[in-house]
């Protein structure tokens, strides 16, 4: 899967009603094509073998006609031209025969091809979604997870990265809290006591590093 | 699926169907997609096939076997045209001819003809048989065949010889045949057992032929249901193995995703090799590192502060205890 955050620019917080667009329908290429492609060039293959079978039998049996027509026929020369005329009919049915098969065929690979994009978009979808909140830890960012939209498969799974990113969630902020409420109470146990003045300088110094990172985090968990 | 860590995972047939629902939801689609298609186009194949056959075999029909010669009745079989002529029986005709005009002796008594029994009253030229008309009164209808022909016999076509003209004329001719028989044979003709050959040589290639079109129709009947099945069979096998490409990684990001739940961040291995979505495995791994970033710079905070703290004298202050628990924690997680 591409960089989906790059690839659309999306906000760094998911939106909660999210809408299918029809651009956003090949979200995933590689994965998508690929069923698409398969399903397509099956059904394209088992159409034009079967296709190419109706297509046999049919002619063998205008074949048989006009062959047998021309045996009938073949005495009277007056009947040359019905003769032609049957066979002119029969080679456009047969013809017309090729076309509607074609046309069947093509409309399948479209209609397939649509509906496979649609369907594989329905897995695309949650990875897209699950892509952009790995992108977002990666950064460190815990923000709150939107669940998937309507009709999107791999709930399952998508279910078990809630559960996962909702723990590491409240485990930062619990730690941040213990963080906040530790920083307090050696900030207020400095300033009671008689700290020795290099060391108090240093547990200082240590103090406002770990404020600022509470800082830091209570930012990534907002 | 084993632990995580083991990179030797090899692909097991067992662990194929590893997230049921989106593999056979995909699979089954593609299989039943596949069925119908096969289903309809067959059905259209099979129509365009019976018309084929059926027209073949109207065409077959419509070359006719030359007929079977008969030595017999021809009309009784049909065919007036390849019978030999009949005999002609009309004895009145013929004794209208030469036999009556000019009897001769050896043209009655012919030496083919069967001898006459001797009981047999002996014909009478003249008109009557030797025991007159009483002596053959005395013979049985069954028994003798009689047969009289008279010259010159009034026909309804002769008005002018009519009335008792006629029958006051003495009678020149009287056949009369008693317990006789008479075989016709016909002349057989030259091509007689080629005709009967050709006849039945032309019905039975026919009748192969129609075998052979039925034949074929079958054929095409159960190679489409056998391409069918094996299709099903084979796209279901593919459509498994296919999704569970992408089912696999699903399922070792599952479990990884269940140990960070956990508090646990091992280290994440690479996916099997044919795996799919390794672009989305690579974004998991960078949350991973993420994560694992995180609970470092936590530690090295935490433990900048400890540090400080007991150099300062304040090591045993309960906040620097609880930060001491959340090391521990924090270091034991991303071990």
């Amino acid at each position: 899967m591409s960089d989906p955050t790059a690839a659309t620019g999306l906000p760094s917080t998911p939106r909660s009603r999210h809408q299918r667009k029809l651009a956003n329908y090949m979200l995933d290429k590689s994965l998508q094509l690929r069923y698409v492609l398969l399903v397509t060039i099956l059904s394209a293959v088992i159409a034009g073998a079967l296709g190419y079978m109706i297509y046999d039998q049919r002619r063998t049996a205008s074949e048989s006609i006009e062959r047998d027509l021309q045996a009938l026929t073949q005495a009277d020369a007056s009947h040359q031209e019905f003769q032609e005329q049957v066979a002119s009919g029969l080679e456009s049915d047969d013809q017309a025969l090729v076309y509607k098969m074609v046309a069947v065929g093509f409309a399948l690979v479209i209609i397939l091809s649509a509906y496979l994009v649609i369907m594989t978009h329905k897995v695309a979808g949650p990875l897209f979604k699950v892509s952009m909140y790995f992108d977002h830890m990666a950064d460190g960012r815990l923000g709150t997870v939107t669940p998937l939209r309507r009709g999107d498969m791999l709930q399952d799974f998508f279910g078990d990265f809630k559960a996962m990113h909702e723990s590491l969630r409240a485990r930062a902020q619990t730690d941040v809290e213990a963080m906040e409420r530790v920083h307090k109470a050696l900030r207020e146990a400095g300033n009671q006591a008689d700290y020795r003045g290099d060391a108090r300088a240093r547990l200082d110094d240590a103090l406002d590093a770990l404020d600022q990172h509470i800082a830091h985090r209570k930012k990534q968990l907002a | 699926m084993t632990k995580p860590g083991d990179r030797s995972y090899k692909r097991s047939w067992k662990n194929l169907l590893i997230n049921k629902r989106y593999q056979l939801r995909f699979t089954l689609f593609m299989v039943g997609l596949a069925a119908l298609l096969m289903l309809g186009l067959g059905i259209w194949v099979m129509r365009v096939a019976n018309e084929t056959t059926t027209v073949s075999m109207a065409s077959v029909r419509g070359e006719a076997c030359p007929k079977v010669p008969t030595l017999g009745n021809g009309a009784a079989n049909g065919d007036d045209e390849d019978a030999a002529p009949a005999p002609s029986m009309k004895l009145d005709e013929s004794l209208d001819g030469s036999v009556g005009d000019s009897p001769s002796p050896a043209s009655s008594a012919s030496p083919n003809d069967p001898p006459a029994t001797p009981s047999a009253p002996a014909v009478d030229r003249t008109g009557s048989a030797a025991g007159g008309p009483a002596a053959a009164d005395d013979q049985p209808e069954s028994d003798v065949a009689h047969m009289v022909a008279h010259q010159r016999r009034p026909r309804a076509d002769r008005p002018a010889e009519s009335g008792s003209a006629a029958a006051d004329e003495p009678r020149k001719v009287q056949v009369q045949i008693d317990e006789s028989s008479m075989t016709l044979t016909q002349a057989v003709p030259a091509d007689f057992a080629d005709r009967i050959v050709a006849h039945w040589s032309c019905e039975l290639r026919q009748a192969a032929t129609f075998e052979r079109l039925e034949r074929g129709r079958l054929r095409i009947l159960w190679a489409m249901i056998a391409t069918g099945v094996l299709l099903v069979l084979g796209l279901a096998l593919y459509g498994i193995k296919m999704t569970h490409r992408v089912a696999g990684p699903l399922f070792k990001v599952s479990l990884y995703l269940s140990k960070m739940r956990a508090g646990r961040f091992d280290k994440v291995y690479n996916l099997r090799k044919g795996d799919q979505l390794v672009h989305f495995y690579d974004h998991f791994k960078l949350a991973h590192g993420g994560i694992v970033q995180m609970q470092r710079d936590d530690i090295a905070r935490i433990a900048a502060v400890i540090s400080a703290a007991e150099a300062a004298g304040a090591g045993q202050h309960p906040a620097v205890v609880e930060l001491r628990e959340m090391l521990a924690r924090k270091e034991k997680s991303v071990e």
